[in-house]
């Protein structure tokens, strides 16, 4: 508990922090707004025929949202080797594993506090602009850990490379390129593939609220890929950060 | 604070072909600062960090009262370290970096505010390491490590690059951390920056152990039987005593060093010759000439000693 009250301290002395955390809020909100202000004049000429899944769309803000909480997770480690504080920290805490569990619920406390403030505010801000159809528990909290997830995953690939800006680019690569290389594939059972296993898009499937049959992936299981992706990267950071010298 | 030391056993570790630390052993008493002196590149911060649990050694220990540092529930009540005074983030405040540090160990925030007076960087710890100079860096650096005011402290080059100021500051507090019965291992490339300061050397050179002595026996030791004198007539006083059967050696423009003839028959010779001398006395060597002495065979880049030897 003190290494984590540690971690905390860390983080929060930190301005950076903030503003990336401040960045992710005001990121989901305002993509959110615009995907549902686009909808409402073109799709959805009055509420009551509107088909669209209104509130996937009011947490398209998601897509960029992630890119502050991937950074924020990045920075939390990659921070410690660049400065070389990594040292300090570990006379600090010698046991690593412990360091490390210590780090990722800090991270995991501040993103998924930020994400709680973004989500409710882009389903605030989207049901001014459209009612939104359908129950918003499932999409909001898996957002959420959307969010907490894509930080996780900043924090095993920046504790596996050891370098932020090294970190920066894999975790941006794994979140916007894969998809996009669903697009560019002209094989749909690649892109199904790629849809079903690639981490951002198979996560999203959380937001859906209509349609469920058709998606690649059912929602959870859909969640279960990037935290998968997130953990898994994890513990192999744990392992090698077990192993290596300081 | 009786068994709080520091005990290296025959630890090895390499590098890649490099062999950093290669079988060295000591132990650093309590109530005792300990030199840890060697060229650049002998493995003082291999050492340290090995210590510190942070490199893992290939083969044998190093225990902090008698444990792996990895062992220890409140590492930063046993020992207190510094490695790098520059590993700071230049965005956080110096004093939010020793709170970070408090909290891992459930220490109270005025624990912070004692220990940033002691160093005296009360107000400039406000703000933030960015703009901190070296000898801030050092003193918040120490600061940390006097936080959980722990029994064994361990400074990696701490004088390194400070005004004569601090290092008149550092010597002082060690001096007394010393004095307050623990034990205290300060590393260090240049002797003469401990001269008056450790009690006792461990001097390593490639990694191993060249020598593990009290300071006041290695100057002894240093100083054999020299005896030192100025003179105006520097050649004649040097061709007379080096015939006599002394070993000369110039020393500056106008003192020579003698060895191998008592005080009183220098003296005697020099007067029956009627050779002008101004001073003579018996030569008590620097630390820095004892530490030459032992290193010259081990220094990985040496240079030559600046005094011209003339034997008979």
């Amino acid at each position: 508990m003190r290494s984590l009250h540690a971690e905390l301290t860390k983080l929060r002395t930190l301005p950076s922090i903030w503003w990336l955390l401040a960045a992710t809020v005001v990121l989901m909100v305002a993509l959110g707004a615009a995907a549902v202000d686009s909808v409402t004049s073109q799709a959805c000429l009055s509420p009551a025929d509107c088909h669209e899944d209104t509130v996937k769309l009011s947490l398209t803000g998601v897509w960029l949202g992630q890119a502050a909480c991937l950074v924020l997770g990045v920075l939390s480690m990659g921070a410690e080797y660049s400065t070389g504080m990594i040292r300090t920290t570990l006379t600090a805490v010698p046991i690593r594993r412990r360091l490390l569990v210590s780090k990722a619920t800090a991270l995991s406390l501040l993103t998924g506090a930020a994400g709680v403030v973004a989500v409710l505010a882009s389903l605030w801000t989207a049901r001014l602009i459209l009612p939104l159809h359908g129950s918003t528990l499932r999409p909001a909290t898996g957002t959420v850990l959307c969010l907490i997830l894509v930080a996780l995953l900043g924090l095993s690939l920046a504790t596996l490379l050891r370098d932020t800006a090294a970190a920066i680019i894999c975790g941006l690569g794994l979140l916007y390129i894969v998809p996009l290389l669903a697009d560019i594939l002209h094989s749909p059972t690649w892109q199904h593939r790629l849809e079903r296993w690639a981490p951002m898009p198979a996560a999203l499937s959380i937001q859906a609220t209509r349609n469920l049959d058709h998606l690649p992936i059912a929602p959870w299981p859909g969640l279960g890929v990037l935290a998968a992706y997130a953990l898994g990267l994890l513990v192999a950071g744990s392992v090698l950060f077990g192993r290596r010298d300081a | 604070m009786s068994d709080a030391t520091i005990e290296v056993r025959d630890l090895r570790k390499r590098f890649g072909r490099t062999v950093a630390v290669d079988g060295l052993s000591f132990t650093v008493q309590p109530g005792t600062v300990t030199g840890f002196v060697g060229p650049n590149g002998a493995g003082k911060s291999t050492t340290m960090r090995a210590i510190l649990g942070l490199d893992a050694p290939d083969q044998g220990t190093a225990l902090i009262g008698g444990r792996p540092y990895r062992d220890l529930r409140t590492p930063l009540l046993e020992v207190g370290a510094l490695l790098d005074a520059a590993a700071l983030h230049p965005s956080r405040r110096g004093r939010d970096h020793l709170r970070w540090l408090a909290h891992s160990h459930g220490l109270p925030t005025h624990r912070v505010d004692e220990v940033l007076e002691q160093v005296g960087m009360d107000k400039a710890a406000r703000r933030r390491a960015g703009g901190y100079s070296l000898g801030m860096r050092q003193r918040l650096g120490i600061a940390a490590a006097l936080l959980g005011d722990p029994p064994v402290l361990l400074l990696d080059e701490p004088v390194n690059g400070l005004d004569p100021e601090g290092i008149q500051w550092i010597r002082t507090l060690l001096r007394r951390l010393a004095a307050e019965g623990r034990a205290v291992l300060v590393s260090s490339h240049l002797m003469s920056e401990l001269e008056d300061t450790a009690d006792h050397l461990v001097v390593i050179g490639r990694g191993r152990l060249i020598a593990d002595r009290a300071v006041a026996d290695l100057l002894a030791a240093a100083s054999g039987d020299r005896v030192r004198l100025r003179t105006a007539a520097r050649t004649e006083a040097l061709e007379l005593l080096a015939r006599e059967g002394g070993t000369v050696t110039v020393t500056d423009r106008e003192t020579l060093t003698v060895t191998g003839l008592p005080v009183e028959r220098i003296v005697e010779l020099l007067s029956e010759a009627r050779v002008p001398v101004t001073e003579v006395g018996a030569h008590r060597a620097t630390l820095e000439e004892a530490y030459m002495e032992l290193t010259r065979e081990a220094v990985e880049f040496g240079s030559s000693p600046d005094g011209e030897e003339v034997t008979p």
